[in-house]
């Protein structure tokens, strides 16, 4: 049956489809051309303008699906899937771009859109290695296009075409509604993920896509240097691209560190989280193959290792997009994709360009230019080598505990990741950190060919001295003195020295030489970080500490110590050398505020405010009830809430008259229960019962509970519930306790003992609001921020100090 | 022997060395039967929650324990017991993971991973969410 649907924009559908196909087009032609090109010695500029050509109809085809799609978004056209999915008409137009690259498809066009900007850039600056790497960035284009093409070959569908018709999709097509012709008229969209809406969501993807994008450049470099047999030519373009991607991919990665500890609950900015890793890993193979490639740029050594890590670079960038996309991660973390049924498509591209890196490398070893001379230990050289192959080892680690769910896949073993994974990577990168923070501490001071064994012990013994005295007083004033904590102690030290070398370095070495002070300054903010992130993850305390007085920890190491304190509304408990009460709470759109207020108490007694927090709790239909924090943050220490349990039952709210349901105790005479706000004391049974006023016979057998209530004053309340047997039928009647909003109901007497069961009812009103909240204290997180700046700001200075030496 | 020999070695023993921390450190998705043998050891509980057995948090007499019943894949159904608040939604929860031990009074989770089907996920499971206790 053939249904002529009103409304819909199919136009802008075939308008993207032609777009994709462009791109797609436009890439093999680039690649193709730029290949002939490449490969022919003579020289034909007329291949090169093809392949220009070929990748700017690619690069317009980009641009226009990009259009489209935003176009789409823009306007509501929800018969698209994609619109449907990520959008809707009421979220706010400025997280349109969060809409945009929420999906898998809209990810991919992000990563081709950045591919496609340096791909400008390169066709432009590349001068003679335009042919070569263009190849192989064109040839990436390929399949990275492909991955929106959505079309069948054989049964397998290649890609996932973000201009899919909501009624094409295969779990819709036989939905009641799509049989009415005007279905769009009452359709909205699923809506952006409330949890995305945040303005981290608009700045963090493209900074980490940019990232992931820049370790195309050296990799293409690589495999264009391995091609063209100019095997050290290739770096001097390469290095500072490579320093460029280092800065964008750690801000990238560091910004989902400060978002997981801003907005989401994980309680810390790092939480080894599988997907934080995967992109963990590429960053630090990046690092080691930038250290490398200055040290074969001074001394023309480590040529291997250097390909080695520049190329496995970007295949870790291919490899962290299969974790995250496949699935596969799916049982052992938080926030993985979920799969589109392209992991085999991934599979394949990460395949190609590791086998073409191997061959190439495989083909061309034996060409390689070897070293005459072995490297001295007294070089700045060799300590660079041992610093990036430590980082290399710790790519290792990470990825191997990471991939455990790829071994299950492979082998179908059953092995599950570490039971205590924060443990497990702490207790082997804490001695990473260790090495790395020591050799970037001594590197700087050996020379690049020889070092002077007096002069080095001079310059470096005033850092060394003073780091011990530094280390010494901060492991007293954070309380780090003890057996257990002696790793973090040598730490401690390193990255104290790290801090120290390289500050004394840029004063007394380098007098103060901003232009020549990137590694240095580079090098101090990466101290700081290993620094606050050492202070604020082995000091934080969590404050919300259970002070009802049992202490649990006394029951025995299975019972922990209560991290989570329930605070009543209006109450006010001590916590953390704060006393915290919980005012209410506020409805806002999707989220409900809960004001809590810190106070402090001064010498004199005297309470006074220090601020307010508004944890809050998302109403969010697709990801249920989300908990975001909220943290104060002062210089020296980050004070972070969290609701970690509230009841969200508005029944309760619109109805405080009502009883809410009963429990059920069964007292013996003389037995007391708590209620909300009242003792409740039963006192025994009393037989003799006015049977009139309760329009029982004679006959009937009537016993009343003698109960007494005694509220928080010390008022005291009677009431007396009456239990009847009329004939045959048990008949009780309930009495109430107004003032209290109390009521019992006898379910049952026990004649042999004199117990009584009763149901005890409480109106709605009596139970106070109450949150369980979760409060934790990080000290010297700033310390690892303004490391992040000042990492960044090094890392500037070096790429401008390359980009000079071009 | 070159340096980079020396070197080469150290990096290949420190991998070695990390793979088998990892194996040491890895844990072993189990039933409750396999758990109740070997109860001083940690293991990963893949289940479903028994949606008609009683599923307690009382925070006013406890914040900081939540217990319920869950079905194993054999299905076995035994007392979980929780050192942290009740997960919001975890009634809707789908597929539970559990991280602990057995216990003689019930299964000690020190992680609680949950599937939540979504309204709108068209029935498959969506996002997994983390709760980890405190321990």
């Amino acid at each position: 049956m053939d249904i002529t649907y009103v409304g819909e924009h199919l136009w802008a559908g075939n308008t993207g489809n032609f777009f994709i196909v462009l791109s797609f087009c436009g890439a093999l032609l680039s690649a193709l051309c730029y290949f002939i090109f490449s490969q022919n010695e003579v020289d034909n500029a007329s291949w090169k303008s093809l392949g220009r050509i070929g990748f700017y109809i690619h690069a317009s085809g980009v641009l226009g699906i990009i259009g489209t799609l935003f176009y789409m978004l823009l306007n509501h056209f929800f018969e698209y899937h994609y619109v449907w999915q990520h959008s809707n008409t009421e979220m706010p137009m400025r997280y349109i771009l969060s809409c945009f690259w929420e999906g898998q498809e809209g990810s991919f066009l992000l990563w081709t859109f950045w591919h496609v900007v340096l791909g400008f850039i390169l066709i432009f600056t590349s001068k003679n290695w335009e042919g070569p790497v263009m190849s192989v960035v064109a040839l990436v284009q390929i399949f990275l296009a492909s991955m929106l093409l959505g079309i069948y070959v054989l049964d397998y569908k290649i890609g996932s075409n973000p201009f899919l018709l909501l009624r094409d999709v295969p779990d819709f097509a036989n939905l009641p509604f799509l049989q009415n012709e005007n279905y769009l008229a009452k359709l909205d969209g699923r809506g952006l993920n409330p949890l995305l809406q945040n303005y981290w969501m608009t700045i963090h993807p493209p900074t980490l896509f940019l990232g992931f994008a820049s370790t195309l450049i050296p990799f293409a470099y690589a495999i264009a240097g391995l091609w063209k047999k100019d095997f050290n030519g290739w770096m001097k373009p390469a290095l500072p691209w490579t320093f460029f991607g280092v800065m964008i991919l750690g801000t990238g990665i560091l910004m989902g560190g400060a978002w997981a500890y801003e907005a989401l609950s994980f309680g810390g900015f790092w939480a080894w989280d599988p997907v934080e890793n995967a992109s963990l890993v590429p960053w630090l193979t990046f690092v080691g193959a930038a250290h490398v490639m200055v040290i074969h740029k001074n001394k023309g050594q480590s040529l291997l290792i250097t390909f080695i890590l520049t190329i496995i670079t970007f295949i870790l960038i291919l490899y962290s997009t299969f974790l995250t996309r496949s699935g596969i991660l799916g049982d052992s973390s938080v926030h993985a994709f979920t799969d589109l049924g392209m992991s085999g498509q991934l599979l394949v591209y990460l395949l190609t360009f590791l086998l073409l890196g191997i061959v190439l490398i495989a083909i061309n070893w034996k060409h390689f230019p070897k070293p005459e001379t072995e490297e001295s230990v007294w070089s700045r050289e060799f300590w660079m080598f041992v610093g990036a192959m430590v980082l290399s080892v710790s790519a290792f680690q990470i990825i191997f505990t990471t991939s455990i769910p790829v071994i299950n896949k492979i082998f179908g073993s059953n092995i599950a990741p570490p039971t205590d994974p924060i443990q497990h990577y702490n207790s082997f990168q804490v001695w990473v950190a260790v090495i790395v923070a020591l050799l970037i501490g001594l590197g700087q001071y050996f020379k690049f060919k020889k070092t002077e064994m007096n002069v080095f012990l001079k310059n470096i013994s005033i850092s060394f001295f003073g780091s011990i005295i530094i280390t010494g007083l901060l492991t007293v004033i954070l309380d780090l003195l003890s057996v257990q904590q002696i790793p973090y102690i040598v730490l401690l030290f390193s990255s104290v020295f790290a801090i120290t070398a390289n500050t004394s370095y840029f004063i007394s070495v380098l007098k103060g030489k901003v232009k020549l002070s990137g590694a240095s300054v580079a090098h101090v903010g990466f101290g700081m970080i290993l620094l606050g992130a050492l202070i604020s993850m082995s000091k934080s305390e969590v404050i919300s500490r259970n002070t009802s007085g049992v202490d649990l920890e006394k029951l025995g190491e299975d019972f922990p110590n209560a991290e989570n304190i329930m605070l009543v509304k209006n109450d006010t408990l001590s916590m953390g050398g704060w006393f915290v009460t919980y005012n209410g709470k506020k409805k806002e759109g999707v989220n409900i505020f809960y004001e809590i207020d810190y106070f402090s108490k001064d010498a004199n007694g005297k309470y006074s405010k220090d601020f307010t927090l508004y944890p809050r709790i998302q109403v969010n239909p697709r990801m249920g009830n989300v908990a975001e924090p909220a943290t104060k943050h002062y210089l020296g220490k980050d004070i972070y809430t969290h609701i970690t349990y509230a009841e969200l039952d508005e029944e309760k709210e619109k109805n405080p008259e009502e009883y809410k349901k009963a429990r059920t105790v069964t007292l013996a005479p003389g037995d007391t229960v708590f209620g909300s706000n009242s003792i409740i004391i039963f006192e025994g049974l009393d037989k003799n019962v006015d049977k009139t006023k309760y329009n029982l016979a004679e006959k009937d057998i009537a016993v009343a509970a003698q109960m007494r209530v005694v509220d928080v004053k010390n008022n005291s309340f009677t009431a007396r519930p009456v239990y009847s047997i009329q004939s045959v039928y048990a008949v009780p009647f309930a009495d109430e306790i107004a003032e209290l909003g109390l009521k019992f109901i006898i379910s049952k007497l026990i004649p042999e003992s004199g117990k009584v069961e009763l149901e005890v009812y409480e109106k709605n009103s009596n139970l106070k609001e109450f949150i369980i909240l979760k409060a934790i204290v990080f000290p010297g997180i700033n310390i690892l921020w303004a490391g992040c700046l000042i990492m960044v700001i090094g890392t500037v200075l070096a790429i401008r100090h390359r980009l000079k030496q071009f | 022997m070159k340096k980079s020999h020396i070197i080469a070695i150290i990096i290949i023993a420190v991998a070695i060395g990390a793979i088998l921390s990892t194996v040491a450190d890895s844990s072993t998705y189990a039933s409750f039967a396999m758990a109740e043998q070997n109860s001083g050891k940690e293991y990963h509980v893949v289940g479903k929650l028994e949606k008609d057995s009683a599923l307690v948090y009382n925070p006013q007499e406890n914040a900081n324990l939540f217990t319920f019943y869950l079905k194993d894949t054999e299905g076995t159904v035994k007392k979980v017991l929780y050192h942290g608040t009740k997960p919001q939604d975890f009634e809707r929860s789908e597929q539970v993971v559990l991280v602990g031990k057995m216990k003689t009074d019930g299964f000690q989770a020190n992680t609680i991973l949950m599937k939540c089907p979504s309204k709108y996920n068209d029935g498959k499971p969506a996002e997994m969410k983390e709760y980890k206790a405190e321990s």
